[in-house]
């Protein structure tokens, strides 16, 4: 007879579609033969998760369409089964399961849309941070500005795509044909939630882009002056990294210090 | 070993709060008792979830209701888990909390389902030990819920029922009587209902639970996607009669309707209760 460690091993092997002797465990009763009534977990196991993976990546399901869709899901399930409590977690590895299997691997696109999809999440439910405000920095001393360092807000992602990832997710969400996935130029994008809990996406500028991330180094307001420099005459810079701040705080892009 | 003794509240009639009724949830503030939420949808840093659970929360009373503790598998207890559960009751406050006799977890991969366990002395012993060891490290009492089930192991050495009564003798837990899982079970095991809730002491149910199903006639399926049928209002006034006044909610997990309905549903569960319960509007004594 089995016992409890060996049973729960051998349920699990049959959830993941693993050999198991789990049958053995189970008793004939009424209608319903032992494997018919294993084959309800393990029906229910594969469409908890093929519907979590529906819920969070739902563009790119309609960019893979319902074959490759159910071809990823599979080969998902079978690479990544899920090892958190939440799952929330449950498609963390997407991405990266798009980028190294076949046939998804040849199509870069594909993980970049599900790496925007997890991003977007991960704003969803980031910590709520204060955030920064006009009145808050003025009442900062001059003297402390060049030593400033500034925080992003926890729901602030910086992505570079060489795709046409949130394009095609743009489309794809109004009911629209996605474009071509080549772009002329590596698209750089600033995802957050705003102080009304909704998440948002923007395209940045370079400047703007390596601004952040500056920030997002810990840089000091002086560093983010000096990373204008060659690209400005000195005595504009302060008014346009305050310009660009302005900017930071009207989003909710800065947390309080 | 933390000894819990406490007088059972009678909480009312509640919901399990769903993302979908938040708003009008806050706008509408509906003649609800209390909201049940599940609780590793608020395991997270913070966003909208949080946002309205600060703000229900304010008026109505909630209860945690877990379902990833995983009490029964034999791996270690996921301390990393025990420490987010700890911290979200910190913020949240529950009148009590609960999560489910069986285990989700083994090996490292979660199954995100309630698979059952084998009903023998060696899972009983397991148990008693778990318990014990997770309400310490929480200082606090957890409630568990039966699951049903699809499948009866060889292996059983007693059927469900005497299973969790010995449980609670052994521990002192407390129960949510889920009336849908012991319909679901008693159809796919062929045993009497009455047998099973008459058989766990009635001083051990903390809280009830009703939900629907699909019912394919020759098994049935815990779905909580449909309206609570009638054999589970039959069940559950059949069991009323035998207890006083339990916490009661309704549990909807999927197709889930407007809160209009939802509200609908729990009028006629009170209703059910109206003269076991109630005498002229007034709660009787358990």
């Amino acid at each position: 007879m089995a016992n409890l460690a060996s049973i729960q091993k051998q349920f699990m092997n049959l959830m993941q579609n693993k050999p198991n002797r789990l049958i053995n465990s189970i008793a004939q009763q009424g209608q319903l033969e032992p494997r018919e009534r294993l084959s309800i977990y393990q029906t229910a196991y594969r469409i908890r998760l093929t519907q979590v993976i529906e819920q969070d990546h739902e563009q790119l399901g309609k960019y893979l369409g319902d074959d490759l869709f159910d071809v990823m899901v599979e080969g998902y399930l079978k690479a990544y089964p899920s090892v958190n409590n939440s799952l929330r977690e449950f498609t963390a590895n997407l991405p990266r399961f798009l980028s190294e299997s076949k046939p998804f691997k040849q199509h870069k696109i594909l993980a970049d849309i599900a790496q925007f999809e997890r991003l977007l999440l991960h704003a969803f439910d980031a910590t709520d941070d204060l955030t920064l405000t006009t009145e808050l920095l003025e009442k900062l001393n001059e003297i402390d500005w060049p030593l400033l360092v500034f925080n992003l807000h926890s729901s602030v992602q910086l992505v570079e795509f060489k795709t046409s990832a949130v394009e095609s997710f743009q489309t794809l969400k109004n009911e629209s044909a996605p474009p071509s996935p080549d772009v002329d130029k590596p698209r750089l994008w600033l995802i957050w939630r705003t102080p009304s809990k909704v998440t948002e996406y923007k395209l940045l500028e370079k400047e703007e882009f390596e601004l952040l991330n500056l920030i997002k180094r810990k840089q000091n307001f002086s560093l983010l002056c000096q990373s204008l420099i060659n690209s400005h005459p000195p005595e504009n810079i302060a008014h346009i990294l305050i310009q660009y701040i302005n900017i930071w705080l009207s989003l909710g892009l800065l947390k309080q210090f | 070993m933390l000894k819990v003794v406490g007088m059972k509240e009678f909480l009312g009639f509640g919901l399990g709060l769903r993302s979908t009724h938040f708003e009008e949830i806050i706008q509408t503030k509906p003649d609800v008792d209390w909201f049940e939420i599940i609780s590793e949808n608020y395991m997270v840093d913070g966003g909208k979830p949080w946002y309205y659970l600060e703000k229900i929360r304010a008026d109505y009373p909630i209860v945690m209701h877990g379902v990833s503790m995983s009490i029964g598998s034999v791996e270690p207890l996921n301390f990393n888990y025990l420490d987010s559960l700890k911290h979200l009751a910190e913020k949240v406050q529950p009148k009590w909390m609960s999560d489910h006799l069986c285990f989700t977890s083994v090996g490292g991969i979660n199954s995100h389902d309630l698979l059952p366990l084998p009903y023998t002395e060696e899972a009983l012993k397991h148990l008693e030990s778990r318990i014990s060891q997770v309400q310490d490290y929480l200082n606090r009492e957890m409630i568990f819920e039966n699951v049903s089930s699809y499948v009866t192991y060889n292996e059983s050495e007693m059927p469900e029922w005497t299973f969790l009564a010995e449980l609670t003798k052994r521990t002192g837990c407390k129960f949510l009587m889920d009336v849908n899982n012991v319909y679901v079970s008693a159809r796919n095991h062929n045993f009497d209902p009455m047998t099973y809730l008459n058989t766990i002491p009635k001083a051990s149910i903390q809280q009830i639970h009703l939900a629907g199903h699909q019912d394919f006639g020759t098994h049935v399926i815990d779905t909580h996607d449909e309206d609570i049928p009638n054999p589970v209002w039959d069940l559950f006034r059949q069991y009323a009669q035998t207890l006083g006044p339990i916490s009661t909610m309704i549990e909807r997990d999927g197709n889930i309707p407007p809160l209009s309905s939802m509200l609908n549903e729990l009028t006629f569960a009170k209703t059910q209760v109206k003269d076991i319960w109630f005498d002229q509007g007034e709660l009787k004594h358990g």
